[in-house]
């Protein structure tokens, strides 16, 4: 059955068609005949320089890529330790082990979410050499302990803003507070594309220039390779589409936020009918994904399902428990936090392009569960 | 806004900068128009299917693939580079493990061999092909050696049989660098089977290329498949929602460049054929010219299937004639500026010059001269008048 209110929309760029159509064929009727970091790239890159006050924004194959390049634009190597969240998606870790370095998971804050600095702190040792927070679903992180934790120990910090791109804390945008910070482009994100994408922002020019070798073979054009690098670039079509989509990011962000503070109205109430929604009036509000908390979150997920609303379960098992992952953890650790978020949470549906009809249709259905409670 | 060449840019629309009367490298406006029905199609059933990377088209474009060159299983991947990198790992390369690759040839031959953990040991070359020489890969073979790499030139496959014999032999994995060789066969095998497996770039550049990165493993090794198919995707199993069962990357193709290289398809073998003739086109014209080495096709002692997937030829002064060719608006690529044991990123490997005396040689001497589907044959004469101005000694 069709869900009435899906998770995700059916056609994320249904009104993008014929843009996508013209697009396409200039970028492979242009007399240029670019097709990878050219200048619509430049132009992208550019553009969110401007929008986010970077000193450099180099755009490369995804999010995860963009994890890498950062890690690898830090030295981090054989033998080094990155502190990464339990509750994340795999590319916090994978792109450490990817270096030859070991992750080291800590646990997460139990209302935010996002990774524990005091837990951080417990698990530094001589070769922590960077830590990691990601942003998730729709909160910042607090970075003002970890760039405290960073200038103690002196270890880096990698903004992981893959799905916060929008979101902004003290005033300052989320990818600009680490030494070095990420988005993905992946199409589901806020700033979703036509295909894989991402970027590393950072205030240090000369990070962005290691990064823009090391996105391309170590090598700016010449062929000859100054440093041994990836192949994690960007198509100018990619480019061309996010182009087109830029001026009205902030209109779907406002529409974002208009059905997160719906939701925030509706569910307040409810934190003691077994549904908690996440804390309102904080600074660092991201709009990729709306979780609630349930204890009976399997059967809150059923009940939703029965009135046509679709959802999804985010990190169900912590990256440590994972089959991937095992070989990097020590016996006996816990993350008893993101074990229980792992079962409790519950992503609500949140796309501009829902109606108001579609936003009430959610909460009644939540109310009407937590009405049973 | 001003580019390089002076022009103002009037704002983000206007990205063309007229090209300069002459002969561009490369082109495939021609092709993309010819197919545009096709490709517009496709991004229609795009944003229909609602998937950009990852799905129903890069499936059909595996299927396709494996149907055209014969393999059991394709596996599509963000790149040349990453098919290498993950093919080396799904393969069982292990830290410390030893691969011998040409000294001649793209950095990324090398790089992806550090990037799966394991360690290059270069070879030189032959002097006619520029590909892997087997007694100087057997020279370079130590008790640490796993795995042969070769890389195929652009127009011939590599001495299969000397290097298939030397790592049956020495009990060495073959895998092949084919990311140019779609379409060359070695008695009637594509190339990339002959070992345990084998790569296809699609850069736009290629013999059958999109308009943006992407590759492929090619293999009729069930295991091999099936570790890449995960590793591109984060570790999981196929359908994607699972969990990471390994620690894999992001290198999943994007549906739009699976889109474009099924449209394009359907004229490949037309490509090919339209390649061979312009090759010897210039054949005719340069082989006259005492200071130009041409391409040439190597006795093999199977029957083999040959691509032109580029135009290499040798010349003294190369770096010159480059010059000489871009002031009559004439591009050209020289694919290997330095040979590998000498590339910087490569210093702590410890190359020293006149180790590797071939590859050197060609990578001072050689050029790739435009070569590709859409090029016309008097754009050919084109460029060959300029290279004969050159010898002539004509300014």
């Amino acid at each position: 059955m069709t869900a009435a209110v899906p998770f995700a929309p059916a056609r994320l760029f249904d009104t993008d068609r014929e843009a996508l159509r013209r697009l396409v064929h200039e970028v492979g009727t242009d007399p240029a005949q670019r097709f990878v970091l050219g200048p619509r790239t430049a132009e992208l890159e550019r553009a969110l320089i401007e929008r986010t006050g970077a000193a450099d924004v180099v755009a490369c194959g995804s999010g995860t890529g963009a994890l890498l390049l950062a890690l690898h634009a830090l030295g981090i190597d054989a033998g080094d330790e990155v502190i990464v969240p339990a509750f994340a998606f795999p590319s916090v870790a994978s792109t450490v082990l990817e270096l030859g370095a070991t992750p080291v998971f800590a646990d997460v804050d139990p209302r935010l979410m996002v990774l524990d600095p005091v837990d951080t702190q417990a698990r530094i040792t001589t070769r922590t050499r960077a830590v990691m927070p990601a942003h998730l679903f729709s909160g910042m992180a607090d970075m003002r302990p970890f760039r405290q934790l960073g200038r103690k120990h002196g270890i880096a910090v990698v903004e992981d803003a893959a799905v916060a791109q929008g979101a902004t804390f003290a005033g300052v945008p989320a990818g600009r507070w680490g030494d070095l910070g990420v988005y993905s482009f992946f199409p589901a994100k806020p700033f979703g594309g036509i295909g894989e994408g991402g970027v590393v922002l950072t205030d240090d020019p000369e990070r962005g220039r290691r990064v823009r070798l090391l996105r391309d073979h170590g090598q700016d054009g010449s062929r000859v390779s100054e440093l041994l690098g990836h192949s994690s670039r960007f198509d100018e079509v990619v480019a061309a589409f996010q182009l087109h989509r830029l001026p009205t990011l902030t209109a779907r962000l406002a529409r974002r936020a208009a059905i997160a503070d719906r939701y925030a109205e509706r569910f307040a109430p409810l934190a003691g009918r077994g549904v908690l929604a996440p804390p309102v009036g904080r600074d660092g509000r991201c709009l990729y994904v709306y979780p609630v908390l349930a204890e009976r979150r399997d059967a809150l997920r059923d009940h939703l399902a029965a009135r046509g609303v679709g959802t999804r379960i985010y990190n169900p098992v912590p990256l440590p428990r994972l089959p991937a992952f095992a070989e990097c953890v020590p016996a006996g650790d816990g993350w008893p936090v993101s074990e229980r978020l792992g079962r409790q949470n519950l992503a609500l549906p949140l796309w501009p392009g829902m109606t108001d009809e579609d936003v009430d249709r959610v909460t009644d259905a939540v109310c009407e569960f937590a009405e049973q409670e | 806004m001003r580019t390089a060449a002076g022009r103002v840019m009037t704002g983000p629309a206007n990205f063309s900068v007229a090209a300069p009367a002459g002969v561009s490298f490369f082109s495939q406006a021609a092709s993309f128009d010819a197919v545009w029905p096709a490709i517009s199609r496709h991004l229609d059933e795009l944003v229909d299917q609602n998937s950009f990377s990852h799905g129903a088209k890069v499936r059909a474009l595996e299927a396709a693939i494996a149907g055209w060159t014969g393999a059991r299983f394709a596996v599509g991947v963000n790149s040349g580079t990453d098919a290498l990198v993950l093919l080396l790992r799904a393969a069982g390369l292990r830290a410390g493990d030893e691969v011998v690759v040409a000294a001649y040839g793209a950095v990324a031959s090398a790089s992806a061999v550090l990037m799966a953990g394991g360690r290059p040991v270069f070879a030189d070359v032959d002097p006619a092909g520029y590909s892997l020489e087997p007694a100087a890969a057997a020279a370079a073979v130590t008790d640490r050696t796993r795995v042969l790499l070769p890389a195929h030139a652009a127009h011939q496959l590599a001495d299969l049989a000397g290097l298939t014999d030397l790592s049956v032999r020495r009990g060495l994995t073959l895998l092949e660098d084919s990311a140019s060789a779609l379409g060359m066969r070695w008695a009637g095998r594509h190339a990339g089977l002959q070992g345990r497996g084998g790569v296809l770039s699609f850069f736009p550049t290629k013999t059958l290329g999109a308009i943006g990165d992407a590759g492929m493993v090619i293999t009729d090794d069930e295991r091999i498949a099936e570790l890449v198919g995960a590793l591109r995707d984060h570790g999981r199993a196929p359908g994607g929602t699972g969990p990471s069962l390994m620690s894999g990357v992001n290198s999943k193709m994007d549906e739009l460049q699976a889109a474009v290289l099924l449209a394009k398809l359907d004229r490949l073998d037309r490509d090919i054929s339209v390649r061979a003739r312009l090759a010897a086109a210039y054949d005719v014209r340069l082989r006259p010219l005492p200071g130009v080495l041409l391409p040439t096709v190597q006795p093999r002692p199977v029957p083999t299937t040959t691509v032109v997937s580029a135009y290499v030829v040798a010349v003294e002064r190369r770096d010159a004639l480059v010059a000489h060719l871009a002031r009559r608006g004439i591009g050209t690529e020289v694919s290997c500026p330095r040979p590998l044991h000498l590339q910087p990123c490569f210093a702590a490997l410890g190359g020293r010059p006149g180790q590797f005396p071939v590859a050197e040689a060609a990578a001072a001497s050689t050029l790739s001269l435009p070569l590709h589907a859409d090029l016309r044959p008097e754009q050919v004469e084109l460029v060959c008048d300029a290279i004969s101005e050159f010898f002539a000694g004509r300014p």
